[in-house]
């Protein structure tokens, strides 16, 4: 089996031992106008997201889960949307893909 | 976009897609299946049901296509905008293009190695889902590695340095440490490879070695790579799931698993954070306008999203944060400044070239680390500055030892005093081997027969293999050409720079 | 009225990269050169891989058929990543509004028994055949020498797994949106006399060390395959009241004529080369001598069984 042996002055230090509903999960998006209908929809299904707003990127975040449900987004849309479309609005990710199907995208850490 | 596939299915996504993918694989019956996949043993992993692999991307061939053609079309539009308007003019400075040379000559071969070897992973993996995974990284990554080259091509018109990285990372000294950290991955076996590129490198470190130079060219006016950045980071996404789904696969296939994992774990934290080092120089000193210092970066994408995010889900399969961590943490005030001292005595001999920090440049380093910079730092640099305001350069007169594992050179301190250079000593076979730190020594003496056959730089040199015996054979054959190296101060590209920004601009050429 | 913008006009100081200019000259290049040539690492490697023993990382003794130098060879259809994708994603979104179009008129099912039974049986289970082309050809991807050659095997690898699912996407179709079709083509493939000579072929082809000579033996099966089943049967199609099967083949037909193009070259490159070109012969001809009998004993088991169902011998 392995061991952490120490390395120099200073143990490995433990990590957080927070339990995985208050991590922070999180998606970036890119900040451009066909964007809007998704990031609205992020928003009305998650009641307490944060979105911080960088240089063409917009930073999503949630306490444990995030979901994307394709019916707000078609709502919002206007039009019809299929799930993999996130993949052209997607810039990177904090977290697990726990489920991805034709209905709904979910971003959580799992233990 | 035109939807291809009409709205009413009968399939669900995950069903449809694995119709699609692992359904096109069936158990051969005229061939073994060890005469089929023969290297998927040896490393001693156990897989017991390859069909437990998820794929939370489900991107099938024809939307991989439309997707992928989408993001490039407006990729190049921006690339020719950007050569059309002479855009590099507005960037910070020419000096920023610095950090561009060591990204081509440093980052884009190991784009186009991870191509390369996905594809052995296409080819031998015995799970066809992991395998179409795998396959489309391949794909993904010459996508990198291209789109690399032609992001820069245009800076290679106007500026030293650029002209020939695909040779210069087979030959010069400082590119050896990113080439052997990935020839050391492609040597390994197959699940070694996933473990340590797809999980260490794409997921583990990833925002740590990519986000500093995509930022770094936002904030230095740099369009085309930061759009270039943006445009590769949803193709990340895919690789960073592929990574994460790589390691929780294995870990939950078998428990024996476990303690192998753990040791790659250790092995390529630690690789991939000391070649990472050259990273950490490049975001300290190298950028006009810097985003936010190493120590700073280390802290938040590795400290907080990885110790902090990503490990404690790990703990649930007795995944323990890497063995010498707590090296990185202890040295996160010195890694930089160490780094590019070395990088600024010897670049004479480099693709690229470096200056003293200003003044002002200084007051923002020790802004950064209070608690090192003004103490150990800004005095040599200060020297430094006041050689050269007596028009000298300090360039270091001879060769360096370089780090048996990570090859670079021998200038890093104990993580307890910051007065003694960090050597370690191995011996295997009646040789001595030398390394820079408990985890270069550590991962030698896992695998001394590996690490013995390494194409050090510096004894290359010494035996006579790079081109002859003064430093002007040495560059010629590295394919240096003048401008390429030394100071910045003064070089060509300073001089192109001024010329070209100057208040009265020479008049157009007569027609 | 037009008029004419005024700008800062730099002379670039060189037009490409040194590799390039060494190469062709000094003058703009194309991306396929810039993003082509002399990519592939040449010399200085580390560590030699654990997996194989006298071999380096990169190494043209992974096959017999050699290049002196594998950028005399450049793929006639100028692909690199960009324009590969451009062009396949045109091909997919016409086969999408073919079987778009198939599917709302439920042509497929309308399709006359016997032309149903060739879809079936023996054009669906054919995915698993590309799959296993796939598997062949992404080792070409890895171990060939040279950016110039192995680009293109990338490209058929990830070709052949589109027309594998192509070929899927009419199984669902065929099978009114389920998966049944696919279920028994499946069968057909592990099971089906009519099959077994392509499956064992295509099986043995799978474990040929060489690369390349897994490339050309597939070829060779691709080469009386695709005019068999799709371009050969089009007309006969068109003329038998099957329609629908010559819209869906037309895709993969079309997708054969661009796999000629860079195959033939890269052949011709062998048997052209300055140094190797006769070594390179000897060896092409004995793998036609191997593979091509195999070839034709698979597809002729399956053209047995075409004529005799569209002549009406067997239901």
């Amino acid at each position: 089996m392995s061991e952490q042996a120490t390395s120099g002055p200073q143990a490995t230090p433990s990590p957080q031992a927070t339990p995985s509903t208050r991590r922070q999960v999180g998606i970036d998006l890119q900040d451009a106008e066909e964007n809007r209908a998704l990031v609205d929809a992020i928003r009305a299904d998650n009641p307490e997201l944060t979105i911080r707003h960088l240089p063409g990127l917009l930073k999503l975040q949630a306490a444990g889960r995030m979901v994307i449900n394709r019916e707000t987004v078609e709502g919002k849309l206007g039009r019809e949307w299929d799930t993999g479309e996130f993949q052209l609005a997607l810039v990177s990710y904090a977290g697990n893909f726990s489920e991805w199907d034709d209905d709904q995208i979910i971003v959580s850490w799992e233990h | 976009m035109t939807q291809a596939m009409p709205r009413k299915r009968k399939l669900p996504l995950k069903e449809r897609y694995a119709l699609l993918t692992r359904d096109l694989d069936w158990q051969p019956s005229y061939v073994g299946k060890e005469q089929l996949y023969p290297y998927t043993s040896y490393e001693g992993i156990k897989v017991h049901d390859w069909d437990g692999w998820s794929d939370p991307f489900r991107l099938t061939v024809d939307a991989y296509y439309k997707y992928q053609a989408e993001k490039d079309k407006r990729l190049y539009a921006v690339l020719d905008s950007f050569a059309q308007s002479q855009g590099h003019l507005a960037l910070s400075d020419a000096s920023y293009l610095n950090a561009i040379k060591l990204f081509i000559q440093g980052v884009t071969p190991l784009e186009y190695a991870a191509h390369r070897h996905f594809a052995y992973l296409a080819r031998y993996l015995e799970g066809p889902a992991p395998r179409f995974a795998a396959l489309c990284q391949s794909v993904d990554e010459l996508r990198h590695a291209q789109t690399q080259i032609h992001t820069i091509s245009n800076y290679n018109k106007y500026y030293g340095g650029f002209h020939s990285w695909s040779k210069m990372h087979d030959r010069v000294w400082y590119l050896s440490v990113p080439k052997s950290l990935f020839d050391d991955a492609m040597s390994a076996g197959p699940f070694e490879f996933l473990i340590s590129i797809s999980f260490s490198f794409e997921y583990l470190l990833t925002n740590l070695l990519f986000v500093p130079f995509m930022s770094g060219a936002s904030f230095n006016g740099d369009m085309p790579t930061m759009s270039f950045g943006f445009s590769a980071q949803s193709d990340e996404s895919r690789h960073m799931t592929l990574g994460l789904e790589a390691i929780k696969f294995l870990l939950e296939q078998d428990e024996a698993n476990v303690p192998i994992i753990q040791g790659w774990i250790d092995k390529w934290f630690w690789r991939a954070y000391r070649m990472s080092a050259l990273v950490a120089g490049m975001m300290d000193y190298m950028l006009p306008k810097p985003v936010m210092s190493w120590k700073e970066a280390f802290e938040l994408y590795f400290e907080d999203q990885m110790l902090g995010g990503l490990f404690p889900d790990l703990d649930f399969y007795g995944i323990k944060p890497p063995r010498h961590v707590g090296d990185a943490i202890a040295e996160k005030d010195h890694l930089s400044h160490q780094v590019y001292k070395i990088l600024h005595n010897f670049s004479f001999a480099a693709a690229f070239t470096t200056s003293t920090p200003t003044e002002e440049h200084s007051r923002w380093l020790a802004s950064q680390y209070p608690d090192t910079y003004q103490q150990l730092y800004q005095p040599v640099w200060d020297r430094h500055r006041r050689i050269e305001a007596a028009g000298g350069r300090v360039f270091f007169q001879g060769l360096p030892q370089l780090c048996q594992v990570c090859q670079i050179p021998m200038a890093f301190t104990e993580t307890d005093d910051p007065a003694r250079i960090s050597f370690r000593r191995s011996d295997y076979r009646g040789e001595t081997f030398h390394t820079c730190s408990n985890g270069c020594q550590w991962v030698f003496e896992r695998e001394p027969e590996k690490y013995v056959q390494a194409w050090l730089p510096v004894h290359q040199i010494y035996q006579g293999h790079c081109g002859g015996p003064t430093v002007p054979d040495v560059l010629a054959w590295y394919g240096i050409q003048d401008g390429d190296n030394g100071e910045y101060q003064g070089s060509p590209d300073a001089r192109s720079w001024a010329d070209w920004h100057a208040s009265n601009p020479s008049p157009a050429p007569e027609r | 009225m037009q008029y004419e913008l005024r700008y800062q006009v730099i002379e670039p100081k060189r037009n490409s990269y040194q590799n390039v200019i060494d190469r062709l000259g000094d003058q703009p290049a194309t991306r396929y050169q810039e993003a082509t040539l002399d990519v592939e690492p040449r010399e200085n490697f580390h560590y030699r891989p654990t997996w194989i023993a006298g071999r380096e990382l990169y190494d043209p003794r992974y096959s017999a058929l050699r290049l002196t130098d594998p950028y005399t060879f450049a793929d006639p259809r100028g692909f690199y990543y960009t324009p590969y994708v451009t062009n396949r994603a045109a091909l997919h979104d016409e086969f999408g509004k073919t079987l778009g179009y198939l599917e709302d008129r439920d042509l497929l099912a309308k399709l006359p028994d016997a032309w149903r039974g060739v879809l079936a049986s023996v054009v669906i289970p054919l995915r698993h055949y590309e799959s296993g082309a796939q598997l062949v050809s992404v080792a070409g991807a890895r171990f060939a020498h040279g950016t110039s050659v192995e680009q293109c095997c990338t490209f058929a690898a990830f070709d052949r797994i589109g027309n594998a699912q192509m070929l899927s996407r009419v199984g669902i179709a065929l099978g009114g949106g389920t998966g049944d079709v696919l279920t028994t083509a499946k069968q057909e493939w592990l099971d089906g006399a009519h099959l077994q000579p392509l499956r064992r072929l295509t099986e043995e082809i799978m474990v040929v060390d060489d690369w390349a000579e897994g490339l050309l033996a597939i070829d060779q099966v691709d080469a009386l395959l695709y005019p068999l089943l799709y371009a050969g049967l089009d007309e006969r199609a068109l003329l038998g009241g099957a329609g629908p099967y010559s819209l869906f083949a037309q895709h993969l037909t079309r997708w054969f004529a661009d796999q000629r193009k860079w195959l033939d070259a890269l052949v011709t490159s062998w048997r052209e080369d300055p140094e190797h070109g006769a070594a390179n012969t000897g060896h092409l001809d004995r793998i036609t001598q191997t593979w091509a009998p195999r070839a034709q004993e698979a597809a002729a088991a399956l053209s047995a069984v075409v004529d005799d169902r569209l002549n009406g011998a067997t239901p």
